[in-house]
């Protein structure tokens, strides 16, 4: 047990900070997104001038805010999941089984988060944006497709790590040490 | 064989695995136990082209309209308009109750945010004035199944995009089911009201009061006819206009109200992003699955079974109403509503029931299912609020249960009262 409280108090420190980055740029993301599509309703129908960019970056910004966001809804329990077999098993043999479907979830994770990597050097990584641009030390440049795709892959990743820390949390709670687990929750809300 | 995905689909509902990884286990693990590894990739593709989408966007965005309306202190509003218009009658404030739900489904699209904002304010309120307060958790609970029927609502417009749908078309068709709902459940106050001696609220207010009532929650009320009058006039899109909603909701709540302060501001878009960022992940996930349907040909194969039940389409929408509201008792809404669509609209859709209409009977028995005992989310958060134990306000919904299985029925077998709307503003055939 020893061990498995050695890789996880690390384990849960990393995905602190970097869930509470996440937090922030989603609330960034979901507020100028808002902004975006009021911008291209103004430009639409006050002024009569269609322009090309808000929807995409809208839609940009979206995707980033659900990478970044969901895998914290995923720490929290707010993924949906039915727990009538759960809650009517013994404890121990609920946390077995809870262990098995994370098993079942990290290997999606797993699978899809290879998958992603592999589209983001795919032919289809390398199309550009039609409106977005970037700024370089040489001008503008088209933002390659492939800053979208990471938004997915990266947040495709951060779930797998949640999904470890949650196995290891189910290990520690089979072999006893359900005590000297801390509440991922209580202590997410006391950062913020 | 690759149609086993749907019982091994179930199978890991059961036994607790979040549905987001069903969608995507199940048909995966049959692709491959099929010897389709390469289609797995398709899994993958369609779980992020059906995210990146402009029309889904409008889902964050009704979200955080409601956040900002319920943070920014309208339901109060909202409440004291009802009180003048009806708080004189016998058993007035469960007749409050019923229509600020009617009115709160205007801004929010969400039964347990009707049940929280609502319960939180009117149920110590019908205590206080000699209602069991069991009755009032259980009215709240049974009159928040409006909001996700009342435009805007969150489930249509997931169900109008991975159904390829209409989403002004399903938000018009709901105007009326929402009412009557409405109305069902004011009938039974009215009933109960007369027997149990319930109390008035208030005297009767005079013409003063309702105009400075109004005149309070006027621009509240002016949210659906923004977001409708937008959409129907063609002025925006449903997604522009659930921006707009946004943008009203903190002018409202800052400027007109001065309810909302900016530092409440993060706060708001945090839980609206937490939210929405879970759905957008399991619209993604249906739109994978909805891939392996087609491709194993569930829909054709069920069609055959259902249709040796019966083929008369009367029999069948009634054996569907049993199907939903079961569901609806275990499965939230939406996530109900992504997994069942792809494979039930497409056989009743052959059998000629219109799309439109169909997805109104799945949203409106889905709905009523959340307020269902065992499971009914909104019995929970109703429970929650009052302090009041989830089996007690399982006896006490029953009546109002009773008469949203009537509607239910109604909504079914009577195709106009839904379609009606849809068909005059030219949004249905």
């Amino acid at each position: 047990m020893a061990i498995l409280l050695g890789i996880l108090t690390p384990l849960q420190i990393f995905l602190d900070v970097v869930l509470r980055i996440g937090r922030w740029i989603a609330v960034a993301a979901i507020a100028i997104m808002v902004l975006a599509i009021l911008v291209q309703v103004f430009f639409r129908y006050v002024l009569g001038n269609a322009l090309p960019w808000p929807e995409e970056l809208a839609i940009f910004l979206m995707l980033w805010m659900t990478g970044l966001i969901a895998p914290t809804a995923y720490r929290r329990g707010g993924f949906v999941a039915l727990d009538i077999v759960t809650a009517a098993l013994p404890t121990k043999a609920a946390t077995v089984l809870s262990l098995i479907l994370l098993v079942i979830s990290g290997s999606v994770l797993f699978l899809f988060a290879q998958m992603g990597w592999g589209e983001l050097n795919s032919l289809a990584g390398r199309f550009k944006s039609a409106s977005l641009y970037y700024p370089t030390f040489s001008g503008w440049e088209k933002m390659p497709n492939s800053w979208q795709i990471m938004s997915f892959v990266l947040g495709l990743a951060l779930l797998f790590i949640v999904n470890i820390e949650l196995i290891l949390r189910a290990l520690v709670t089979i072999m006893g040490g359900q005590n000297r687990l801390r509440s991922t929750l209580d202590t997410e809300l006391q950062a913020e | 064989m690759l149609v086993w995905f749907l019982p091994l689909f179930l199978l890991f509902l059961m036994l607790g695995l979040p549905v987001f990884f069903g969608m995507l286990a199940a048909p995966g693990i049959m692709l491959w136990l099929n010897g389709q590894e390469r289609d797995i990739i398709l899994l993958y593709r369609n779980v992020y082209n059906g995210m990146a989408s402009f029309p889904l966007m409008a889902i964050p965005f009704f979200m955080l309209a409601g956040e900002l309306m319920n943070k920014g202190g309208i339901t109060m509003r909202l409440v004291e308009f009802s009180q003048a218009m009806m708080g004189h009658f016998r058993g007035g404030l469960a007749h409050v109750n019923v229509m600020s739900s009617m009115l709160f489904a205007g801004l929010s699209g969400s039964a347990v945010a009707d049940t929280s904002a609502l319960g939180s304010m009117l149920i110590p309120a019908m205590e206080k004035e000699g209602y069991s307060r069991k009755f009032a958790a259980a009215i709240t609970a049974a009159s928040s199944v409006i909001g996700p029927i009342i435009p805007p609502s969150g489930i249509m417009i997931i169900y109008a995009y991975v159904m390829g749908e209409s989403v002004a078309a399903l938000f018009l068709a709901g105007i009326v089911p929402g009412i009557l709902v409405g109305v069902g459940l004011m009938i039974m106050i009215k009933l109960q009201a007369d027997r149990y001696d319930f109390p008035v609220s208030r005297q009767k207010a005079t013409w003063g009061e309702r105009g400075d009532a109004s005149l309070k929650a006027f621009f509240p009320l002016m949210t659906p006819v923004i977001i409708m009058g937008g959409i129907l006039a063609g002025i925006f899109t449903p997604t522009e206009a659930a921006a707009v909603a946004v943008a009203y909701a903190i002018i409202i709540g800052m400027f007109v109200l001065k309810t909302l302060r900016p530092s409440d501001l993060p706060d708001v878009l945090m839980r609206a992003a937490l939210t929405s960022a879970t759905v957008l992940l399991l619209v993604g996930a249906a739109m994978a699955f909805k891939t392996v349907v087609s491709l194993s040909h569930t829909p054709e194969i069920l069609a055959e079974f259902v249709l040796g039940l019966s083929d008369n389409p009367l029999i069948l929408l009634f054996l569907i109403n049993l199907l939903l509201f079961v569901v609806g008792m275990f499965l939230d809404a939406g996530p109900a509503i992504i997994i069942l669509g792809p494979i039930l609209g497409p056989i009743f859709v052959d059998l000629g029931v219109d799309p439109i209409h169909f997805a109104i009977i799945m949203s409106v028995n889905l709905t009523v299912g959340l307020a269902t005992p065992p499971m009914g989310l909104v019995l929970f958060v109703a429970s929650s609020v009052s302090g009041e134990k989830v089996e007690t306000i399982s006896r006490a919904i029953l009546p109002f249960l009773a008469i949203e299985i009537v509607v239910i029925f109604l909504i079914t077998f009577i195709p106009e009262i839904s379609m009606t709307i849809p068909r005059i503003t030219g949004f249905a055939e």
